[in-house]
């Protein structure tokens, strides 16, 4: 394992917090282990074995692995929704089917389980309910979701008649509904068009940069690249790889140089030089544009045309009510939202891309944290 | 931006639709025929109903609303259709449809209201009450008791005499709909739940800060309220129909009296009493005695079955009244009677009489006997003793002078048999009133009112012990097992008295479970122990008979449906055992027991 020092600062030091949460550790699991049984008892699958993970408050925390390496099966666990065979999880400093903690976690699983006969608004109302919000408060923040995920045009439609990515949006409004401290999103992005994708990357970056922890479970590596903090690569129910996307991703042989465009002349110029410090495996190509800035232009400029859709809108800005880190009642006396720390010092790799070429706003934060710039 | 179409603009054109449909609908009726005629305005408003649905796909706040206006408005048109051509029953099913409807729609409004609180428990009621709205299967059920109720009067036989078309109406019309909510709430709860578990939405809902007990407490309480609206409307649209039954026209002044003073009203029913019951019980008890000694091996066998064989045999003999010989029976406790008939215009007792003739070769119609109440001739006309003469096999009811009590709130019937020899036959028949129902004393002790509404308080009792087992059969077993365990509890619950004869729960001398249960296996060993297997697995095999109806409340022990329908009191007493047995005991241990093995339950889709 590698270890690092990239953390944010823990906004929550007031006296009788739990203990891990004082510790600014928001899930915590050591020597996690699930096996499945069948009906006879017998040990069918061994789906996790022998799993830590510490994910430290105001963590945006990538857990990767291909289909069945048990990312799923963890998460369940730390929900409460699954026991383990052994080992032990906090969650929020507490057990993890503990109602107290569960009141300040949000989650979307991998697909969006809703009730098809509800609307969106039903469905919101619901989950509100769950959640024990005074009425005004859930009416407000209903709004509030329906229009930041673009739903609001269509909230009285049941969302069996939605489709797969506009039901996404109602579950990750539901996952939010809380103004939750943890917020556990299981591949967030999956089913949804690029531009729902951004906006959804974006939103978990700004609730990052609003001290909230965010345990991300996807296939998608360039969402893990573009957001997380660290990351746990997981194979067959283990933990193989843990770290920094930094850490993880460096070439410490290799470097690259980034200019504007160069004329042939100085390009060979360049060559020439570097040959004369003997270094002759030189590849010059001019750098494609990633397919997702491509689309987010077109559909940026099909819609300042005036185009009409019957979907989904590409919605508003987050949500007032997602404030900073602290749990509901106490997130008053903790405003203003924690600075953020990007004190990670660079581990050896020069290269410096752009993140992301998006049109809408650039998240200047999110920048500067992968470029370990000080903001 | 597709700018939608005002909602009064879409509601017009399935309006238009209506008017024309209904010209065209009278101009059939009176041109070509007036059944013609209905056809065509149902068809009109059938697809009035739909086209409203249609139009207003695009703007799903108002779909519902919109189209269950627009489709009641279309019920009225043809309401008053068929009261304009004379068709006046069929014009007050539907308009009993068009009310039942409004007022599940009100009531549904109503269980928002309560149901507007913010916590977990409320949360997954007000959902699962939404899903039994909206989803087929338990819709189409609803709808069919909503439909059910008013359109049964058009089911009835209209030569049948009054009282017993009102009778009919009542069992059938709260029986059949008790049943068909019993289905409805097994496959609401366990369609819930068990949807929820395996499409993952529990995943969704257990995240939030609710406990597991309360998501199930709230699915009990969502469908235990759904299943109270159903009732108060089933109910609600029985009563009113009883009512209008019983306006019309009776066969004649007996039928028209049997109506108010049979069925719509609430009896107690007094069994008859041997004039000296300790010599009686000394009879059968040597009897038995007799049967132990001269037949030990039979006693042996089975003692429980012998000994309810003797009594049985009593029972019959002592109901007899063999010719030309009288037998008494007294009656006890009708001081109450007795007073409470003081003031008022009812000073009759009703002597209930199912008379069966023995002992010939021929069927007797009639049989023939005199009666004397405290050992006075009655009745009396014009100085002579009238003498009985009564169909066979029928229920007969004579009224009874109430000042034939005694002070001490006794009453001794004695009869004496008066059958003439047939022709063909040597000698006169015996009469035999059946035991039970045969030969009793049946006086008023409470309204109708008071009575219909404790019976429909114990249908819905036993429609949430129904909600309970599927709740907790759904928290940890697949949807088929579920629904199946559900149904198999729920038709041993209502057929536990059939049952217990059949099985033979009464075969053991213990009356208790652990007692049969040590009973039992006492002699299986003894069995065993005599190389006779077969019959030592038979006598376990009916420890798993004890023990399913051991588990299983019995619903016949609370029979609120035909009692109601009989006319006879259910009294308030039952209702609250009835509570404590069935709505609060048995729900309470089952779903312990549920919730014990949900709460270790890992929740992941049956599929992985």
């Amino acid at each position: 394992m590698i270890a690092t020092d990239n953390e944010r600062q823990d906004p929550e030091t007031a006296p009788g917090r739990p203990v891990d949460a004082a510790d600014g550790v928001d899930i915590k699991c050591a020597g996690l282990t699930k096996t499945f049984r069948d009906f006879w008892l017998r040990p069918r699958v061994r789906a996790v074995e022998g799993v830590d993970l510490e994910v430290r408050r105001g963590q945006i925390y990538g857990l990767l692995g291909p289909n069945g390496s048990g990312k799923s099966t963890t998460i369940k666990m730390i929900l409460g929704l699954i026991s383990p065979t052994s080992g032990r999880i906090a969650v929020l400093g507490r057990r993890p089917r503990d109602v107290a903690s569960k009141q300040r976690i949000g989650y979307l699983p991998e697909e969006s389980y809703l009730y098809r006969f509800l609307s969106a608004r039903e469905t919101l109302d619901y989950y509100g309910r769950l959640f024990r919000l005074p009425t005004r408060v859930r009416r407000e923040r209903i709004d509030m979701l329906l229009e930041m995920v673009g739903l609001d045009a269509v909230e009285h439609r049941p969302v069996g008649e939605f489709s797969k990515g506009m039901q996404r949006r109602v579950g990750l409004a539901q996952s939010l509904i809380n103004d939750p401290q943890l917020l556990i999103l299981d591949e967030p992005t999956s089913g949804m068009d690029p531009v729902g994708a951004k906006q959804i990357k974006d939103l978990i970056a700004d609730l990052g940069r609003r001290g909230k922890t965010v345990l991300l479970c996807t296939h998608q590596l360039s969402d893990v690249e573009d957001l997380c903090d660290r990351v746990a690569i997981m194979f067959g129910g283990r933990v193989r790889a843990e770290g920094t996307c930094d850490e993880l991703l460096a070439q410490e042989d290799c470097t690259t140089i980034r200019t504007a465009a160069l004329p042939p002349a100085v390009v060979a110029e360049v060559r020439g030089v570097l040959e004369r410090h003997g270094i002759d495996s030189v590849d010059v190509e001019r750098p494609r544009r990633r397919m997702e800035s491509l689309f987010l232009e077109i559909v940026e400029q099909a819609r300042a045309e005036g185009a009409r859709t019957s979907g989904a809108t590409s919605g508003g800005r987050v949500a007032d009510f997602l404030r900073s880190g602290a749990a509901p009642s106490e997130a008053a006396a903790v405003e203003p939202a924690p600075q953020v720390e990007s004190a990670t010092p660079t581990t050896g790799a020069t290269a410096v891309e752009p993140v992301a070429e998006a049109t809408g706003p650039v998240d200047t934060a999110l920048i500067d944290r992968l470029t370990n710039r000080q903001p | 931006m597709n700018r939608p179409a005002q909602p009064w603009r879409r509601a017009g054109r399935p309006l238009l639709l209506l008017a024309v449909g209904s010209l065209v609908a009278e101009a059939c009726a009176r041109g070509v025929g007036v059944g013609i005629g209905i056809v065509v305005q149902a068809c009109v408003a059938a697809l009035c109903a739909w086209w409203a649905w249609r139009e207003f796909q695009a703007t799903p706040q108002w779909r519902r609303k919109a189209t269950a206006v627009i489709a009641t408005v279309a019920a009225v048109v043809a309401v008053w259709f068929l009261v304009r051509h004379g068709r006046l029953l069929e014009a007050t099913g539907l308009a009993g449809v068009i009310g039942m409807a409004t007022g599940c729609w009100l009531g549904l409004a109503g269980i928002h209201l309560l149901l507007s609180g913010s916590t977990g428990v409320i949360g997954v009621a007000r959902a699962v009450v939404d899903e039994a709205v909206r989803m087929r299967v338990s819709l189409g059920l609803a709808m069919l008791v909503l439909v059910l109720v008013p359109t049964l009067p058009l089911a009835l036989d209209h030569s049948e005499r009054l009282h017993y078309r009102v009778q009919f109406l009542l069992s059938w019309s709260l029986g059949v709909t008790g049943v068909i909510l019993s289905l409805l709430t097994i496959v609401l709860a366990c369609g819930s739940i068990c949807g929820d578990i395996d499409s993952g939405r529990i995943h969704m809902t257990l995240v939030k800060p609710l406990q597991r007990w309360e998501y199930l407490v709230g699915k009990w309480l969502g469908i235990a309220l759904f299943d109270l609206l159903m009732v108060a409307l089933v109910g609600a649209g029985t009563a009113t129909f009883v009512r209008l039954l019983a306006g019309t026209e009776a066969t004649d002044p007996q039928d028209r009296a049997a109506v108010t003073e049979q069925v719509l009203t609430a009896r107690i029913a007094l069994d008859p009493e041997p004039a000296n019951p300790v010599e009686y019980d000394a009879a059968i008890a040597a009897a038995i005695q007799q049967l132990e000694e001269d037949e030990p091996d039979a006693f042996e066998r089975n003692p429980g079955a012998a000994r309810r064989r003797i009594r049985q045999e009593y029972d019959w003999q002592w109901h007899t009244v063999t010719p030309d010989t009288v037998s008494t029976y007294v009656f006890r406790g009708l001081g109450d009677a007795k007073r409470r008939a003081a003031g008022t215009a009812d000073t009759t007792l009703q002597l209930q009489l199912k008379p069966r003739a023995y002992n010939v070769e021929v069927d007797l119609a009639d049989v023939r006997f005199a009666i004397w109440l405290n050992d006075r001739p009655w009745p009396v006309m014009d100085g002579d003793h009238v003498e009985q003469i009564l169909p066979t096999q029928a229920v007969h009811v004579l009224d009874l002078p109430v000042e034939a009590v005694d002070e001490e709130g006794n009453l001794r019937l004695t009869i004496a048999n008066r059958n003439l020899v047939p022709d063909g036959e040597t000698k006169p028949t015996t009469i035999t009133f059946s035991p039970g129902d045969g030969l009793r004393i049946l006086h008023r002790a409470g309204g109708f009112d008071g009575n219909f509404i404790r019976c429909l308080a114990v249908v819905w009792i036993k429609l949430t012990m129904v909600a309970a087992v599927a709740v907790a059969a759904a928290s940890c077993l697949g949807l088929p097992m579920a629904i199946l365990a559900s149904l198999v509890v729920y038709a041993t619950a209502l057929g536990s008295g059939f049952l217990r004869d059949a099985l033979g729960l009464y075969n053991m001398v213990s009356t208790s479970f652990l007692g049969s249960v040590v009973e039992r296996a006492g002699r299986a060993a003894t069995l065993a122990s005599e190389f006779r297997f077969y019959e030592a697995f038979r006598m376990l095999f009916g420890f798993v008979t004890d023990l399913a109806l051991w588990l299983t409340p019995a619903f016949s022990d609370f029979d609120a449906v035909g009692r109601l329908s009989t006319g006879m009191l259910i009294p308030a007493s039952d209702v609250l055992a009835c509570l404590w047995r069935i709505g609060l005991i048995y729900p309470l241990v089952i779903g312990l027991a549920a919730w014990a093995l949900f709460e270790r339950r890992d929740l992941i889709r049956s599929s992985t």
